[in-house]
């Protein structure tokens, strides 16, 4: 195989999987920061916000790329809202109460767009996207505009979480919630940021898992095994890490083709998840323990 | 001297069970007052009654007068009570910089003379401003939480065993600390371990044991009483 063919087929298609992953894993990973538990109906969420853009596009007649800020804003009001709703008043049980109402939450979620969007199979466009040729590279449009947005998303938040008032506020809650709250920085108020940022980046890896491959009522589901496997790896709490989990996570899956049937491609998240739990439970970047 | 901040006859504990039965004391503006006494006796505890950590049975808490007994955490902090916990007193993984804008939270608007007041009492922080907090030792962890504390412009600190665990060098500074915020005007409230260096350089002392006032006095008085030495000072 030859350089080519490897970035051609394995690494390009790896790092575009891996970020949408860390697309999902930095919303599991901050949801653990500031609240401590880990939140399941993630990958539905992010179904939901796949569907949406859909939705919004044929509505208007858009392009599903203008679509995208829609069903981002959609799912961050979904996200308070299911909040409020389910897990606010549990807030002060032991987790795992929370964790079990996220599975629920993600069901109902599911079972919320089989409803309204049926169980078929679809996608934003139709036809076979031809890469474009950059001295042997080959990229699809749809690929690059996934690596920008996802590269432009993750230095907005960055520069929130070190520039703005309120990001360094989230930081400080996830360092010390007890001194965040002596330092009368507001506990609500950080929560609502966070559902927010989370539902947003999430309905962002919805529509690009359906932009690179296609619209399933499964696909956030699918991908929540791997999403948690790149948190994990990069060590929950710790946003870099879990850009860097989904990267390692992503190309591996891509890589594992070469050795094992690509039916089984989901194998190594869980072999990733098995191997990290067992020998570095605090992941790559010194993170909390699950 | 008028009282800044008083506790009388507080009754106070977690969950079902009571530590303090009867604890009353004062503090004064510029004043440094001590909390000491055995293991157990509740120190810690009376100071986080203050700041409305554990469930008040009865009694009141007054700053300035004005009634806080039960208030939240951050409605104590905007009424000038500060609280410097034992431990985990800092933002480990963020910046030096970072701890102090985060003590100054509360605020609007520009807080850049309060910055300035806490680098003037620190200066060893001033060249560490971006450095991690969590990677200082502990005498400067400690006088981060302590900046940390200031930035609110609080009129009582409270501190709680500001010197556990520190060599008797950072113990020394820690306490000259303590008396340069007095003479920038914030009057200090600490629980210590090390009662008889606590008591040398406080104004007033209160001795608490098993959750009750036992003897109250100035520091020097409470030094020279061979009773109260013999019985919670270690001879």
């Amino acid at each position: 195989m030859d350089i080519f063919s490897f970035v051609n087929f394995f690494l390009l298609p790896g790092v575009v999987q891996g970020s949408i992953y860390a697309l999902g894993a930095i919303g599991i990973t901050l949801i653990y920061a500031i609240m401590r538990y880990g939140h399941f109906a993630h990958g539905d969420l992010a179904t939901f916000g796949a569907f949406t853009a859909l939705f919004v596009a044929g509505l208007l007649g858009l392009s599903p790329y203008a679509a995208l800020p829609v069903a981002v804003v959609v799912a961050a009001l979904l996200a308070i809202a299911i909040d409020w709703l389910f897990y606010a008043h549990l807030r002060r049980m032991p987790k795992i109460i929370t964790t079990i109402a996220s599975f629920g939450v993600a069901l109902m979620l599911r079972s919320v767009v089989q409803i309204i969007w049926g169980v078929d199979t679809t996608s934003y466009t139709r036809g076979i996207s031809r890469p474009e040729n950059w001295f042997g590279i080959r990229v699809k449009p749809h690929e690059l505009v996934t690596l920008l947005v996802v590269i432009g998303l993750v230095i907005a938040l960055h520069l929130f979480l070190t520039r703005n008032k309120w990001g360094k506020a989230m930081r400080a809650m996830s360092d010390n919630p007890d001194l965040a709250l002596l330092s009368g920085i507001d506990n609500n108020k950080v929560i609502a940021m966070t559902w927010v940022i989370a539902g947003g980046l999430c309905a962002a890896s919805g529509f690009f898992l359906g932009l690179n491959t296609e619209l399933r009522s499964l696909m956030g589901w699918n991908i929540l095994l791997p999403t948690f496997a790149a948190a994990i790896l990069g060590g929950v709490g710790r946003i870099e890490g879990a850009i860097v989990g989904g990267l390692v996570v992503g190309v591996t899956e891509e890589l594992s083709v070469l050795v094992i049937p690509s039916e089984y491609k989901m194998l190594s998240s869980f072999a990733i998840l098995l191997v990290v739990l067992l020998l570095r439970p605090t992941g790559l970047f010194r993170g909390k323990i699950l | 001297m008028s009282a800044l901040l008083k506790m009388k006859s507080i009754r106070a504990g977690y969950g079902e069970a009571d530590i303090l039965y009867d604890v009353s004391m004062e503090v004064a503006e510029g004043e440094i007052v001590a909390i000491v006494g055995p293991n157990g006796a509740g120190k810690s505890t009376a100071m986080k009654s203050i700041f409305g950590l554990l469930n008040i049975r009865s009694g009141t808490i007054t700053v300035g007068g004005r009634d806080i007994t039960g208030w939240s955490p951050n409605r104590i902090v905007n009424a000038g009570v500060c609280y410097v916990p034992q431990v985990q007193n800092i933002f480990g993984e963020m910046t030096v910089h970072e701890n102090f804008e985060m003590g100054a939270f509360l605020r609007k608007g520009d807080f850049s003379a309060s910055l300035d007041r806490v680098y003037a009492l620190f200066p060893d922080l001033k060249a560490k401003r971006k450095t991690i907090a969590g990677s200082l030792s502990g005498g400067q962890r400690q006088m981060v939480a302590m900046g940390r504390a200031l930035m609110l412009d609080p009129k009582v600190l409270l501190l709680d065993e500001p010197t556990a665990g520190l060599s008797p060098k950072y113990m020394e500074q820690i306490f000259k600390i303590c008396r340069d915020v007095r003479a920038a005007g914030v009057a200090i409230l600490l629980v210590e371990q090390h009662a008889k260096q606590a008591l040398a350089f406080s104004d007033r002392g209160y001795v608490l044991a098993a959750g009750r006032n036992r003897h109250e006095g100035s520091g020097p008085a409470l030094l020279a009483d061979r009773h109260i030495a013999e019985m919670f000072l270690g001879g």
